[in-house]
Parts: structure tokens; sequence; C-alpha cells
């Protein structure tokens, strides 16, 4: 089935419900406080359950004037309804000596608010009706719930496997319904099971005992302490016992067990009759005790974390909702004159806004540009171009935007030649990397007029580079020239710093300089962190992978391009210079504290981080370096720290490969094949793969991994980034 | 006619002597083990409201109470009229509910005077969202006839009195 409609289902349910939903999960949690309250208050007296019905009676029959019946709660507490000086009296006693150890719990007002709140939302039966209700809807969010995740995590086995981050909403949203899953699931189930119980939808039949009046014994008439079935039981499978009303014969003890009611003659001990509760009426006291967690702690506390999410989650599932994008795309030109028509498959909204990027770029250089979600395939009567974003859904399913583009290529066929080009969004985190995107790459292959321009590209964690890249190649082939702008989604950067240049380190020859840096002020930077540097105003901000190789030093490492604003702006700075900068956290491209092994791959100057992690290598772990560069010289920039880092311990291995060399082309690649056992190992023992460089490098690099995951490990690479024991870095 | 005039005084005396001596000395209080026996009706716990009755037919004071939320007092409606109306105190006289087919102990007390004097003791019932019983059972304070079974016609099965020890 199509994964909007179980997340409209979802939303259908969680619409209908959340008011009610919100009452109930705060009542809920303020009474998950209850049983925690009860339970220990000091009424319990150890090792007591273990007494006989007859070692107990005979106690409080002694101790007490007159006992009319005796309760044992869920608590293990033991109560005592008495008449004494003719007046009702209840209160807790301790089973071994028969003291009075207090009053009976009485319910706090709060608790008695909350319960009726919670029940009935002070409306009757009304209130009732609508609570349990809400409580299938409940059930009913928890199963499209399972599904969706199953769906987004890519299968059942998976379910609780990492989630990738896009977002804090949709992140915690998935996250804490997992975790608070089970309790939510029991009270849904619990809250509908009691609601048809009280309406009597399931019958509770109650358990009739006759007693034959005609045969009724006084004799021999025996002390309590003598009846067989009360030595027999303990106090611990008790849960009431009513005294005989009087001394007639015909009064006799009423017993009930956890799981059966007996009547017992007051004078001889003989059972009088006696009967199993019916199966539907130990279920109904489970249901109650696994909805009220009335007697343990620790259900209560676990109840209680699944009413407190319930809040959470209607919050964060209505801004995933609202923050989903409205597809009001704005259109200047009309889809029948428009030549470039691009289509957007998109989840949650940030693909679109690479795709509205590229739109508005081909309007103001006045190409006839139109815009619209995959769904809205159409004939498009003037398109020579068309562009196809997509991300992809779960197990390489459709976007929502996407669903029915598939259909409609085959409904809606064009009359007139066109080429095509596919760009893949998605994240390789994912075991279906793009697969969508390959999907519909595929089937508008079949196409009669239609053309592929080029191979699909993919955009790995909304990479703009990436994106850059694709653009750049897709504009070139048709002899347009096409800049695009950074979308403004790089979030949490702190504010600007002073940097001091220490000292320049430069290569000619291959275009590359290391700047040496010191942090004047305010940013603390771990090696990894981004260094967002804008060469002027209104410009386009740069960024640059930090290396800190002290307190007081910190690295980059840059190439010159020849039309380059911001490398030819850092490469002109002289020493002693300063720089206004901003410090980009980056957190997923830290150094891992845990591992005990680490391999870092980079080629050219994304060997800056790496620098710096070396240089923090003070407790000498596993540590190889794989480097590739185009010539054998491009090494002496870095060539005395290595060397001094190896000698130090702080690297333990440093392999090259050089892909200008005369007589044979080594890319790292190569290099991962050959030493395919280290990988392996690193990999099996939770050690990790750090990759930095360029976008292509990272392709190669992965696909390399992939098929050592797969032929040598039997799992797939995504299982390892989801585990982030890979951690790239690239552009 | 002496002998009259002394049989005058003494009889006055007599009667002073008793009169003014009863308005001194309570009543002697005597207390009943009552077992109120529900039946097996379908719904909510019942409520149920034990009250002493005057010869009269009025509500002179409540005896118990078997219900502990004042939510659904009102539901008891002639003696919510008369307790509430009368501002009565009921606060240690209230017990907890039971179910259908449950069974309830508990001691009732009453002045001496008021039996065999006309006096009854009268149960009334609600359930929620159910039918209300005015008079559910009524046990005359008869001390001949007491210890019977008195059948209720609501939602209570039967009452049991027996003195207590």
């Amino acid at each position: 089935m199509l994964v909007s409609v179980w997340r409209y289902s979802h939303l259908l349910f969680a619409i209908c419900s959340s008011i009610f939903l919100l009452i109930a999960s705060v009542t809920g949690i303020i009474l998950a406080v209850e049983p925690i309250y009860n339970k220990v208050q000091p009424y319990h007296v150890s090792g007591a359950d273990e007494l006989s019905l007859a070692e107990v009676l005979s106690t409080l029959n002694q101790t007490h004037e007159e006992v009319v019946a005796i309760t044992r709660d869920r608590n293990g507490f033991l109560k005592v309804s008495s008449i004494a000086e003719g007046k009702n009296q209840d209160f807790y006693v301790n089973p071994f000596t028969g003291e009075n150890l207090g009053l009976p719990i009485e319910k706090k007002p709060i608790f008695q608010f909350s319960t009726n709140l919670h029940r009935s939302l002070f409306l009757k039966s009304p209130g009732r009706l609508l609570i349990g209700l809400a409580s299938f809807f409940l059930f009913l969010i928890a199963l499209t719930g399972i599904v969706l995740i199953a769906k987004r995590q890519g299968g059942f086995s998976k379910f609780f496997s990492p989630i990738v981050k896009e977002n804090f909403s949709q992140y915690h949203h998935v996250k804490y319904s997992r975790i608070t899953l089970i309790p939510i699931l029991f009270l849904a189930i619990t809250g509908v099971y009691l609601s048809l119980l009280r309406f009597e939808i399931i019958p509770e039949p109650t358990v009739s005992l006759e007693v034959d009046y005609d045969n009724l014994n006084e004799m021999p008439s025996l002390s309590l302490n003598d009846f067989e079935l009360f030595k027999k039981i303990k106090l611990g499978e008790l849960r009431e016992l009513e005294y005989p009303f009087s001394e007639f014969v015909e009064d006799y003890y009423i017993i009930r067990l956890k799981n059966r009611e007996l009547y017992v003659n007051q004078y001889t001990g003989e059972i009088l009759a006696e009967a199993q509760f019916p199966m539907v009426n130990i279920i109904s006291s489970w249901a109650t005790v696994l909805h009220t967690a009335e007697g343990s702690i620790l259900w209560a506390i676990v109840l209680g974390a699944g009413s407190l999410a319930i809040p959470f989650l209607i919050v964060t599932g209505f801004v995933i909702y609202f923050k989903r994008p409205k597809t009001k795309i704005k259109n200047k030109i009309s889809k029948n004159d428009a030549e470039f028509v691009i289509l957007v498959g998109t989840e949650g909204g940030t693909t679109l806004q690479f795709a509205e990027q590229l739109q508005k770029k081909l309007l103001h250089k006045n190409y006839s540009c139109f815009l619209a979600m995959m769904n809205d395939y159409d004939r498009f009567k003037s398109m020579k171009q068309l562009i196809v974003i997509t991300a992809t859904y779960g197990q390489g399913e459709a976007p929502a935007s996407a669903e029915k583009f598939m259909q409609l290529l085959a409904k809606k066929s064009q009359s007139q030649k066109f080429q095509f080009a596919t760009v893949g969004f998605g994240s390789t985190a994912y075991p279906h990397f793009c697969q969508f995107a390959y999907d519909a790459h595929q089937q508008l292959e079949k196409l009669d007029k239609a053309t592929a321009l080029m191979d699909v590209s993919t955009v790995n964690d909304q990479s703009f580079e990436a994106f850059q890249n694709w653009c750049t190649e897709w504009s070139q082939l048709q002899e347009m020239d096409i800049r695009l702008e950074k979308p403004k989604i790089v979030g949490n950067s702190l504010p600007p710093s002073t940097f001091r240049v220490l000292h320049k380190d430069e290569l000619p020859s291959d275009e590359t300089f290391l700047l040496n840096l010191k942090n004047l002020n305010g940013a603390k930077p771990v090696s990894g962190d981004l260094l967002s540097v804008i060469p002027k105003e209104g410009e386009r901000e740069r960024l640059y992978s930090l290396g800190k190789l002290s307190d007081n030093s910190l690295v980059i490492s840059i190439r010159r391009h020849p039309n380059g604003l911001c490398s030819n702006y850092l490469h002109q700075l002289e020493d002693g210079a300063d720089l206004t900068a901003k410090v980009v956290p980056n957190r997923n491209f830290h150094f891992p504290k845990n591992s005990k092994k680490t391999i870092l791959i980079a080629t050219g100057t994304g060997i800056g981080p790496f620098l710096g992690m070396i240089a923090e290598n003070s407790k000498k772990k596993e540590l190889h370096l794989y480097w590739g560069a185009r010539t054998p010289n491009s090494l002496s920039l870095y060539k005395d720290f290595i060397e001094k880092s190896i000698q130090e311990g702080k690297l333990s291995h440093f392999k090259t490969a050089y892909s200008r060399e005369k007589d044979k082309k080594v890319y790292v690649q190569h290099l991962i094949e050959k030493d395919k056992q280290l990988f392996i190992e690193v990999l099996k023992k939770g050690g990790t793969i750090m990759i930095c460089g360029s976008i292509a490098m990272q392709k190669e690099v992965l696909q390399e991994l992939r098929s050592i995951c797969s032929n040598y490990i039997g799992k797939d690479l995504s299982h390892f980034q989801n585990k982030r024991q890979i951690k790239m870095d690239c552009y | 006619m002496k002998n009259l005039y002394l049989r005058f005084t003494i009889a006055v005396v007599a009667i002073t002597l008793t009169v003014g001596l009863s308005g001194f000395v309570k009543p002697a209080e005597v207390s009943y083990k009552c077992m109120i026996q529900m039946m097996n009706y379908t719904g909510e716990k019942a409520y149920v409201v034990v009250s002493l009755i005057d010869p009269d037919g009025n509500y002179v004071k409540t005896l118990y109470i078997q219900g502990d939320d004042k939510e659904w007092f009102p539901d008891l409606k002639n003696w919510w009229k008369f307790s509430h109306g009368s501002n009565e105190n009921v606060d240690g006289v209230t017990g907890a509910t039971i179910g259908n087919g449950e069974r309830n102990i508990i001691s009732l007390g009453f002045d001496s005077s008021q039996l065999d004097s006309g006096y009854k003791v009268r149960f009334e019932s609600a359930v929620e969202n159910q039918e209300y019983y005015a008079v559910d059972a009524e046990v005359p304070l008869n001390t001949a006839t007491i210890k019977e079974k008195v059948d209720g016609s609501g939602y209570i099965r039967y009452i049991r009195m027996v003195p207590n020890r």
C-alpha cells in the first residue's frame, strides 16, 4: 500500500482524537504517580505472603473485637474491616502481629479528579464513550505508526536500526515513538478492553456458587487452626475473605483467591462450594492491572513514560505535518510554454528548495522554465529538457509527491522529442540509496520520445556541492552557464570570530596551500568542524574543514582556483593578518572517541581536518591514513608533519595513491581493495572509517567499501553507516 | 384523706423524678450488624444510603453511605434533599461502593428508644445511568422480627441484621 495512505490514516486518526488523547495522557501522567505513591506507603510487611490463612485469621481474631472481612490489595497490603464498639473500622494490619498499621489510603483529590477526567471527561457515559474511542484511535495510530516506521527504516527487520536524522521533529517523533511503543500499545489495548467491558460489549459473567443448605453440618466443630484448607492457603494467594455473617451454620466463609472463589463451613472447615473465575474475569483483572499499574512501581514508570510521550508525539507529529511543503509552487511560465520542465519528488521539502533554486536561476537567464511536482506530470507541449529531481522514501519507494509518476508516464505521452536528466536526493545511510531516482530514470528511458542527457546523479545528505556539480555538468552539456546559490539551511553556526594567520605553507606547482590560524576570541572548534569564510560582503560563504593542531593552532588546507574568489582572498593574506570567519559545528565528522581503530581516507586538500585529528591522537590509538594525490610532489606540504607523527606513534600507517604517475595510475579505492583485510577488521570490530575529499572520490570509495561489505561481511554498507562507523565530509 | 394526700405527693415526686432524671440520663445505644447483599445486576457499582426513618416516614439521620465519591450523591434524590437540605455532616459514615453480587457488612447504631416504636431503617440505591430506588429495602426496627431477612426490590438482594456481640 502507498505510504501516503498510511500517512494520511495516521494523521486523520490523530486529528480525530488528539484533544481527547491529550487530556487522557496528561491525566495519565498524574495517575501513573498514584500506584507509586500507594506502593511506597509503609503497610507492606515482608514475608507475610508466606503465612497461612489459619495463622493470619487466628492472630486477627485474638487481637480484634470482631473482624468482618480481610482484603489483600495489589500492593500486598492486608486490610481488615472490623466492628469495634459498634463502629465500622477499616485499617491495615501487620499479619504477623495483628497490629493496626494505619487507616486505608484515601484517594487524593488530585487523583480522584484525574481519574474522573481520564475516564469520562466529567461527562459520565458520553465521556466514557469518547475516551473509549480515543483509546481505539490510539491503537490505530500505533498500528499505522508501526507500518510507517517500517517503511521509513526499510523493512520490519530494520525497525530498530538507527534513524537517519532529517530534522528535530522527524527524528524525535520516530525515536520516542519506538521507545514508548510497548506502553502505548498496552495502554491503548487495555483502554479499549476496559471500555468494552464498561459498555458490556464484553460480558463479564458472575460466579454464582450453590450451597446445599439441607446438608450443612455443625460437627465435627474444629478450631480455625485445624481447617485443612486454611492451613494450605497462603496469604499471598488471597484477594478477599469475608467472615460468616452470624453464627448460624447457614453463614459461611467466602474466600476469593486469585483464580477462584470458595465457600467454607464455619464449623467444620469443609468446602461448601468452589468455582474457578471465568477466563474473562481473569483477563479483565489483568487489563486493569496493566492499565493502572496498580501494585508495580516499575510498570507505573513505564506507563507514565508512555503517557508522557503522547503529548510530545502529538506536537512533533503536527509539526512534521505543518512543515511539509504545501505545494505552492510559483510559475511564471505556463506548462505548455516552458522548454525546461523541472519535476520534483519530495518527502520533507528540502529537495524542493534545491529545485526552486534551479528554476530561479534558469528564469533569471531567461530560459522558459516550469516547476511542478512529479505527480503533476502531464503533456508539456514545448518541453525540450526534463529535469527530474527526486528523493526516495524508505525501501526505494516513491516519495509523497511522486507516487503517481510512474503511471502518469505511461498515460501522458509527449508529442515531441525531449532530453531528460535525473538527480536523486538521499542519504547513503539508507540501504536503497536514491533507488527511486534510478527507477524513474529507467522508466523514462523506455519512452520513445525521451533521451537521457546524462546518467543519474546522486546527492548525499543534501550536499549543495554535489547538486552544484551536477548543475555545472548539466548546464555545460547545453552550453549554458548556470550558477546556483546555496539555500540558507546551514543552521546553528556560531557568531563570527577573528582568526590570525600564523603561517602559510605553499606548493605553487599544485596550487595548494596550508593556512595556520590562531583563534583570537570565541569559538572553540574541534577537528572536523567547518570554517565558513565570506570573502566579501554579499558573497556566498565557502566552507573549509578545520584541523586543530593544538589549542593555539588551527589549520585549513586550500586549493587555489584560478578565478576562485575565496581561495584567492585567503591566498593573499599575509602572516599576521586577521580573518573574520564563523565556525560551523560539524558533529558528524568529529573524531570518534570510542573507536579503537580508525581509518582516514582523503584526497588532496581533504587531508586538512585529518592533520588535526592525527595531531590530537596523543593516546596513540591505531590510526591509518590513506591519501590520494596527483604526484608524489604533492606530498611535500605535509611530508614533515606526517613523518613526525609516525615517529611519535600518533599515526600508525600512511599509504599513498598517485594518479598522475607515468607507469601506473593509482587511486585510493585501489588501495582499499588491496588492504581489504584491514577494512573488514575495522568494520567488524566497531572501528570507524572517515572520508574527506571530492564527491567523485567519495563515490568510488563507497562503491569499493560496499562491495567489501557485501562480499566479505555479508552486510550492507548502510548498516555500518547507520552505526556511524562511516563518516564523510565531501564537497 | 391524709392517705390520699400522701399518695398524691408520692405520685408527683415520682413523676417529677422520672421526668427530670430522664432528661439527664442518655438512652442506651444499641448496635446491629447489618449485611447488604447485592443482586447480580450489570453496570457500575451501586451507591446505597442507609437512613433512619421516624414513624411518620421522615428522615431522621443518615446511618451509612456506601459510596465514596460525592459526585454521585445527588443521584439518591430523596435522601439528598434531606441530607443536603439539612447540611448534615456525613463525613464519618461513608464506605466504599460494592459491585454486583458482592456484599458489605456494616454496623448500625440506634437509641434503644427507637426500637419497637415504629422507626425503620431505609436502604435507597442508585447506579450510574440506571434506575433510582427510593426504597430498595426497608427494615422495621422491631426486635421481634429484625433478624429476619428482608428482600430488596432494586440492586439489593436482601438485608440481614443481627445484634452486635
